[in-house]
Order: C-alpha cells, then sequence, then structure tokens
C-alpha cells in the first residue's frame, strides 16, 4: 500500500528547524513496516452477497435512537460534518492515489466547513506558534522524520544530478564532432581557395607583377636566413664559448701535444663539453662539405643497390 | 456516575423526555393537581446547555497481540484523551461477559476491543456498554503513526473535526455507525485532558463498503494563524499524521459484547477461510504428480514404440 506524494508533498516545512540529521536506524525500521504492510493479506469479498444475512432494520434505527444524543445539542459537542461530493463518489479502491486523494479532499473540505462555523461562533480554532504543548509525536520521532525526509531529497537531487551529467556527457560528445566537422570544412575550404586563387594566378600569367610588390616577403638580399659566414675552427656550432672551453686544457709533452691536438679537433667536431644540441644539427655548410663521404663506398655497392 | 451530575441537568433530561412523550400525545398539556401545566419552554431552552458529554472509552486489546496492532492501539490511546487503557484481557469464549464487567469497573460508557487471532488478523469490537449496540469490525491496512512517511504531527488531545462522507447516511446500520463513531471517537468538550484549538481532523469514509481512518493534521501558513481570513483558508494544507485503518463492519450487535444480531455483513468472508482457499488450490501437488505418471505408463503400455531395424546395427 504506496502512501501518495500528497503526504509528503504538502509537507509544511516551516514546522521544523532545518537541520542535518541522519539517522540510519529509522531506514531499517521504516522497511521492515513496509514489508509488513506488505504481508497483508488483501481483501476478498463474496461475488454476491449471503441471501440468509440478518439486516433488522428497525432494530438498528431503534438502536440508533436509544443511543445517539438529543437533536439540540449544540454543533460544538459533535464537531462532525458531513461532506457530499456528489459525483465524485465511485472512487477506485485499489488505485491507491486516487482513493488518498479523495479522502484528502473530504477531509479538507469538511476542515473548511468547519472552521467557517467556529470562525462564525468566535472561537479559537488554529493553535498559536508560541503555544507549546505535549504533541502526539515526540520530538526525536519529529528529527527522524525530517531526517528521511532531508535524505530523500537528497537521494532526487543526486539522481538529478547525474541525470544533467549524463546528458551534458552526450551533447558534449555532440558539440565535438560538430566542431571536428566545422574544422575539416574550414581546412577543405581554405586549401579550396588557395588553389582557386593559384589557378587565377596562373591564367593570368603572372601578369600582376605590380601584385608581387604585395607579398610582404622579401627575398632580395637573399641573406635573410644566412648565417653569419664567420667561420670558427674548431669551434663546433653552437659553441658559445668560441672552443675555448677546451684550449685552457693543460700541455702535456710534445710526443703527446700531436694527439692532444687531434683529439681537440675530434672533440670539436663531434662534442665533448659545450652545447649538445646545435652541433649535431646540419647546417647549409655541413651539408654541401661532402668530405667525409669515401667514393668506393658507392661505387662498390652499385651492384647490390641494382 | 449518577451522584457526579448536576442536578440541573438531571432535571433537564426528565424535562426532555416529558416533553417528548408530550409531543407523541398530540400537544395535550398534561394534568396536575394544581391545574394545566404549561410547556415547559424555557426549560427546553435550558436542555442543551445542560448536555455534558461523559464519554469514556475503555481501550485494551486481547493477549497474544501483534506488536503492530498493539502500536495502533497505543496510537488510538494517544489520540483519545477521553479514555483509559486497561490490561489485555484473554480472547476467550466469555470474554464479553468479563469485558462488560470491566468496562462498569472503570466507570466508561463505551469500549473498542482490539482482537488478535492467530497473530495475523485484527479485529475491533466497538460497544457502547451498558446497553448500546456492538459491532465488530475486521481491521485491515494498518499503518501506525510510527511510519517516517507519514509526517504531520499535531497536539496531543485537541480536539478532532470528525468528517464523515456522504454515503454514511446512505444505509441505516452506516448511520449508526457513524452516531458510534462521533461518540467514540469525538473527544467531549471541555474534557480534563483536552486542548484547546483544533488542529487536526479525522476522516471517515466509506470506500467499497469499508469505512477508511485517516487522520490529518491542518496546516495553515505560520504568520497567518492568529487570524485566518478567507483567503488563507484556500491556502489551507493537511499533512497526514496517522494511524490509517480500515475497517470491515462483520456484524452489529444489539447489546453490548452480545445479544442480538441487527446486522450482518452479506459479504464477509473471514481470513481463515480465505487462507483455507489458498491452501486447498495449493493441495494435491504429490497426487497429481502420481496421477500423470501413472497415466503416462498407461499410455506407453498401450502404444508400444514399434522395434527399431537399427537397434542392432552397432553391436558385433
Amino acid at each position: 500500500m504506496a502512501i501518495n506524494p500528497i503526504d509528503t508533498g504538502v509537507f509544511d516545512e516551516d514546522d521544523m528547524p532545518e537541520d542535518e540529521v541522519n539517522d540510519l536506524g529509522d531506514e531499517a525500521s521504516d522497511s521492515e513496516s513496509q514489508s509488513e504492510s506488505d504481508a497483508e493479506g488483501e481483501d476478498v469479498k463474496l461475488p454476491e452477497a449471503k441471501a440468509n444475512a440478518i439486516y433488522d432494520r428497525d432494530g438498528i434505527m431503534d438502536k440508533l435512537g436509544d443511543m445517539s444524543w438529543p437533536q439540540d445539542v449544540p454543533w460544538i459537542h459533535r464537531l462532525s460534518v458531513d461532506v457530499d461530493r456528489g459525483q465524485e463518489q465511485e472512487v477506485d479502491v485499489n488505485d491507491d492515489l486516487a482513493r488518498e486523494l479523495s479522502f484528502y479532499t473530504q477531509a479538507l473540505e469538511g476542515t473548511r466547513e468547519a472552521y467557517e462555523k467556529l470562525h462564525s461562533m468566535g472561537l479559537p480554532f488554529l493553535r498559536p506558534s508560541d503555544y507549546y504543548a505535549e504533541m502526539v509525536k515526540t520530538d526525536s520521532h519529529m528529527e527522524k522524520v525530517k531526517g528521511r525526509l532531508l535524505a530523500e531529497k537528497r537521494k532526487m537531487e543526486e539522481a538529478d544530478e547525474r541525470k544533467k551529467a549524463r546528458e551534458a556527457k552526450k551533447l558534449a560528445k555532440e558539440v565535438q564532432a560538430q566542431k571536428q566537422k566545422e574544422r575539416a570544412k574550414q581546412k577543405k575550404g581554405e586549401i579550396e581557395a588557395v588553389k582557386k586563387w593559384r589557378k587565377q594566378r596562373q591564367q593570368s600569367g603572372f601578369s600582376g607583377g605590380d601584385k608581387d610588390g604585395d607579398l610582404p616577403f622579401d627575398f632580395e638580399d637573399g641573406k635573410t636566413f644566412e648565417r653569419t659566414g664567420k667561420k670558427r675552427p674548431g669551434v663546433a656550432p653552437g659553441d658559445r664559448s668560441g672552443g675555448k672551453s677546451r684550449q685552457g686544457g693543460v700541455k702535456g709533452r710534445k710526443g703527446m701535444d700531436k694527439k692532444m691536438k687531434k683529439r681537440e679537433t675530434r672533440d670539436s667536431k663531434f662534442g665533448f663539453g659545450g652545447k649538445k644540441g646545435m652541433k649535431k644539427q646540419n647546417t647549409a655548410k655541413t651539408t654541401d662539405d661532402l668530405r667525409g663521404f669515401k667514393q668506393s663506398d658507392t661505387s662498390g655497392n652499385k651492384k647490390r643497390k641494382r | 456516575m449518577g451522584k457526579k451530575r448536576k442536578h440541573r441537568e438531571a432535571e433537564s433530561d426528565t424535562n426532555g423526555s416529558e416533553a417528548n412523550k408530550e409531543d407523541a400525545a398530540s400537544e395535550r398539556p398534561k394534568r396536575t393537581l394544581l391545574g394545566w401545566k404549561e410547556k415547559p419552554k424555557e426549560n427546553e431552552d435550558n436542555a442543551t446547555p445542560g448536555f455534558r458529554n461523559k464519554e469514556k472509552v475503555l481501550v485494551t486489546c486481547s493477549r497474544r497481540i501483534n506488536f503492530r496492532y498493539r502500536h495502533l492501539m497505543l496510537n488510538v490511546v494517544s489520540l483519545l484523551p477521553h479514555c483509559k487503557k486497561d490490561n489485555k484481557v484473554e480472547s476467550k469464549e466469555t470474554k464479553g461477559a468479563t469485558l462488560n464487567e470491566l468496562v462498569e469497573l472503570r466507570n466508561c460508557s463505551s469500549c473498542l476491543f482490539f482482537e488478535c487471532r492467530k497473530h495475523l488478523d485484527l479485529y475491533l469490537w466497538m460497544a457502547k456498554c451498558p446497553n448500546g449496540p456492538s459491532v465488530k469490525f475486521l481491521v485491515n491496512a494498518v499503518h501506525t503513526m510510527e511510519e517516517l512517511k507519514l509526517t504531520g504531527n499535531h497536539l496531543k488531545g485537541s480536539r478532532p473535526l470528525l468528517t464523515f462522507s456522504a454515503n454514511f447516511s446512505k444505509d441505516a446500520h452506516w448511520m449508526l455507525l457513524k452516531e458510534m463513531l462521533i461518540q467514540i471517537f469525538g473527544i467531549p468538550k471541555g474534557h480534563q485532558k483536552s486542548k484547546p484549538y483544533h488542529d487536526h481532523v479525522f476522516a471517515f469514509s466509506i470506500v467499497d463498503d469499508h469505512i477508511w481512518f485517516r487522520n490529518y493534521q491542518i496546516a495553515v501558513p505560520h504568520n497567518e494563524s492568529d487570524k485566518v481570513s478567507r483567503g488563507s483558508l484556500e491556502k489551507m494544507t493537511l499533512v497526514e499524521v496517522g494511524p490509517r485503518f480500515c475497517l470491515n463492519p462483520i456484524k452489529i450487535f444489539g447489546g453490548s459484547f452480545g445479544g442480538p444480531t441487527l446486522y450482518e455483513n452479506p459479504f464477509y468472508v473471514s481470513p481463515n477461510q480465505i487462507r483455507a482457499l489458498q491452501k486447498k488450490q495449493k493441495t494435491g501437488k504429490y497426487a497429481k504428480k502420481v496421477k500423470a505418471k501413472t497415466r503416462r505408463k498407461m499410455h506407453e503400455l498401450s502404444n508400444p514404440l514399434e522395434p527399431d531395424e537399427f537397434a542392432d546395427m552397432w553391436k558385433e
């Protein structure tokens, strides 16, 4: 038997101050009671009325007359309200939501009617906010209730967040795909534009000598990308010390001197000390320098190559 | 009880009954020794303020009651400040007599008796005690106040408003039940333990020939609770406090815990019968199996398989 959302929906949060309460114990007790109610036997009715069922209408009316209060008892003693809701009478019992809603509306309408009556009598009916007295449910119990409500709220929020994140992820994927497509399109478009431009230029036969002037590049002197031609013998390119780092070594004997010199040149060429990165790079000069190749190597390999 | 009653009220009661008699006797003024007696008009007016509701309800349960139903009973006790709780009563055949005695001993005028059978089914006896009718209900769909889904709360002992659905006036027995509910569940005005203000409402409604009980707290936005105008009446909401239960009337008796049967629910099936039926549906499993086996055997015997020509093929 599920409790419909009205119960929680109309919960007045003003009744209790907000603070975080987490009670795990109450969850357990609640689930237990839930299972209990589920286990309860469902109602079975006889399909048709028993024929010999007793119904002593007169006796009932007699008893009613005997037991009931005198007719002129003022309403304030009874406090009872009959709520007639006309066409809405038939409610499906097994539809929990509709049934509870009908009870709720009945109670609400009855309350309104009763309040108007009480109001016209000039009687107080609502508890003032500064009237404190014992309540049917204890404060500790209400804490539990609130804890549960908060937990439920949190759970719902978390679920919402998860859902949102999932959707965002999906959306992000789409956006990414769109972007990539756009980029590809742009690239393609640019290439096309360049091609077109080239074609146009070819068609026009490079006639636009004057157009050449528009180009920002200036290659006239041809020296822009050249290195300074200063040759530094025995100094590796990129060696900022200018080869001095190794010239400062101690001079040994004469026999060793020659070796040392060779070592120095080799060091300066292949690198020993100094900055490594630059001297291993080819420059225009080293590329042109073919001294290091042996002619015979290439000729010897002719056969193999073919 | 008689001693406590104010003299004026007793007088008014007798006057009231006299007035009734006179009404029956075609308005003839009564003859006394000193002449014709005047119609007691001013006394009749006094009859209403003289009325005092002195209802006291004895609430007990049977032994071996379920914890859930015991909690329901305790909830009812907490809702009714004019009740007296008593010890458990052995649920025997003679329980009616003992209960009557108990009620008399405790000076009560009505009784709610929660009878639990087989730890499963809860029956609720609702009786007006010295000589009023008594009703036996089967209680279904019990939710106690302890359930955390019921979030409302209200003053302990404030007088509830009782709302009834319109179909209580549909039939005689419903009318009787309504009167009993009003008397038992309505808290007497000016009761010592009752509190002023009305901040909760009981809803009794008949759906599917059952009486459904709900208890709601009346919640009005806070700042306006001092003086309720029409606008805030619209804003009024209800929050359920509990307990919930559903009463299926079984029988109405003329006396208290006994007497002639006035009404019998023609649609009622006892839960025992329901369980028996369910059991019956489950029985015969083994018998069915045996029967199926023998039938199969008979079938096989009557239609033997013809010998397979390839049966010996791989034997050599």
